[in-house]
């Protein structure tokens, strides 16, 4: 028992599992729908597109999160941007942003004189620096976020179905996607300080990721993300306490080989079962 | 015979290209109208500005009295089973079921007529024992008559079905031809396009295109070896882009009278 209690027995511990765990049911909501509207690729950008705003608010001193909101606002206009303006494909307007933001994030950074250090932070968070501040703004944006998703969940189930119904069915898909777009904003903003940027989508993935192979319902597939994604964040920051490894990569690596390991599950039991079939 | 779909002179445009040019028809109400083209046609297309999904470039297309977007609430449209994803974890109820969202909003419960809607979908399809069943689970035939059931649980003056028959097994296409005959039967207009010229030869009303409408009307009208030829034969006319191409009055067969 002790082995399981020991990581949580200090204060800074016991914030970075609550940090951890409200990223984790963020991440789980919204990243639900961005799996099942096949936006991985615009996840993983958009985690690494709020960078430079976050180095800016290391660099100038303001609040982080003013500056991750700030890029992630910018990121989403120049995809829109790109989008109209050319005939290229959406994954290449969201690729040239993803590499072109990172690039800017860097070059600020590496201003600072603690370069590896401010980096570090700003892509694998620091679960273990979450201040109580943090944990308020965290749970005030995990409210927004959860009941935002729980308001525009037909218009979002209608869209992940067929935009065009979407629209025929009077569920405005732009706007819908539009939501969507801030949602996973809000849970990027409200979840980096714990995970870091880089970490975040995996938590944003992997639990939506692994609930799709054993859910039937998308109500199902988001609760049990978020269960996975809490599982993640508590194994993973008792690991990374008795192993003595970073807490965030820790925390988002366990999603990961999870879902692997429920994908091995399942495979199983759909051959065993045709194993039955084929022999019945 | 009163039209629920009037078009003047519509120009529609896919991005730069023409996808149809300068073109008038008719859709006659309670009636079953075939769109019918070689591929790229523009028959989708046509599909999609009734539903009020692509602006009219130029001309004018007036949908049950209304613009298309206007009339929105009252169309029902069942695209091809292909072109849905299959990814949302959605059953077969659940998928009908949202054809009732229109009246229900945010938050709305279903009422007992929705339910009711949505069952007798199920019925007429012949998919109630699939209720519970995942869509991935599903064949292509049976996908599209969850499609269609969705279809007409949505309430609706038209219903608009992309290629309903292609590619699918002998019971789905009897079930799904049998409710395209049936809904005239409930004051409903049907509107389907198809590459059969069997199945356009059985609607009412025949729209042939070839990157214009060529002819409209009835099948013995439109559908003859000079119009067939000229649809078929020349293929598309994409390369004509101006917009203000229009056929000459005579390649019209429709009942202009409407």
């Amino acid at each position: 028992m002790e082995w399981f209690l020991d990581p949580f027995a200090l204060g800074f511990q016991q914030r970075a599992l609550a940090g951890g765990i409200l990223a984790g049911l963020m991440t789980a909501v919204v990243g639900t729908w961005l799996v099942l509207r096949g936006m991985s690729f615009f996840g993983d950008a958009f985690v690494h597109g709020i960078v430079p705003g976050v180095a800016a608010a290391v660099v100038f001193d303001i609040n982080p999160l003013l500056g991750a909101a700030a890029a992630a606002l910018v990121m989403v206009l120049a995809i829109e941007l790109v989008n109209r303006q050319t005939a290229l494909g959406e994954d290449t307007s969201i690729g040239l942003l993803f590499v072109g933001m990172l690039a800017l994030g860097v070059i600020i950074i590496s201003r600072v004189d603690s370069y590896s250090g401010s980096l570090t932070t700003i892509l694998f968070g620091d679960a273990l620096g979450v201040t109580s501040q943090d944990l308020i703004i965290q749970a005030v944006l995990a409210v927004v976020v959860i009941s935002a998703a729980t308001l525009f969940y037909r218009p979002l189930l209608a869209l992940s179905f067929n935009a065009d119904k979407a629209q025929l069915w009077g569920l405005n898909p732009k706007r819908a996607h539009a939501a969507l777009l801030v949602l996973i904003a809000a849970a990027v903003i409200g979840s980096f300080q714990s995970v870091g940027t880089l970490l975040v989508f995996g938590l944003l993935v992997g639990p939506p990721a692994t609930a799709a192979l054993v859910s039937r319902t998308v109500p199902r597939m988001m609760l049990t993300a978020a269960i996975i994604s809490v599982f993640s964040v508590w194994i993973g920051l008792t690991l990374s306490y008795h192993l003595n490894t970073a807490g965030s990569a820790t925390m988002a690596i366990v999603p990961i080989v999870l879902f692997f390991i429920v994908l091995a599950f399942t495979r199983l039991r759909t051959h065993r079962r045709e194993r039955v079939l084929s022999h019945a | 015979m009163p039209n629920v779909v009037v078009g003047h002179n519509v120009v529609i445009t896919r991005g730069s290209q023409i996808a149809i040019a300068a073109s008038d028809f008719t859709i006659p109400q309670g009636k079953i109208t075939a769109i019918i083209g070689p591929n790229g046609s523009g028959k989708s297309t046509l599909l999609h500005a009734i539903a009020g999904l692509l602006p009219v470039s130029s001309g004018t297309l007036t949908v049950l009295d209304e613009t298309p977007v206007a009339s929105q609430p009252r169309i029902s449209y069942v695209l091809q089973y292909t072109t849905v994803p299959t990814g949302t974890p959605l059953t077969v109820a659940e998928a009908v079921a949202m054809a009732r969202y229109p009246g229900l909003g945010l938050f709305g419960r279903p009422s007992r007529e929705d339910k009711k809607y949505v069952t007798s979908a199920m019925e007429r399809l012949k998919i109630t024992d699939l209720a519970k069943r995942h869509l991935t689970e599903l064949s292509g035939g049976q996908r599209q008559r969850v499609y269609v059931a969705q279809g007409i649980a949505q309430d609706h003056a038209i219903l608009l079905l992309d290629e309903p028959l292609t590619g699918l097994d002998i019971t789905s296409a009897k079930t799904i031809d049998s409710i395209i005959h049936e809904e005239p039967d409930r004051g409903c207009s049907v509107v389907l396009t198809t590459h059969d010229l069997e199945e356009a030869r059985a609607a009412d009303h025949v729209i042939l295109t070839a990157g214009r409408v060529v002819a409209f009307g009835k099948p013995q009208d439109v559908l003859t070896t000079e119009n067939l030829t000229n649809a078929y034969g020349l293929g598309s006319l994409h390369e004509h882009q101006s917009t203000d191409l229009i056929l000459p009055a005579e390649h019209h067969l429709g009942d202009h009278s409407h």
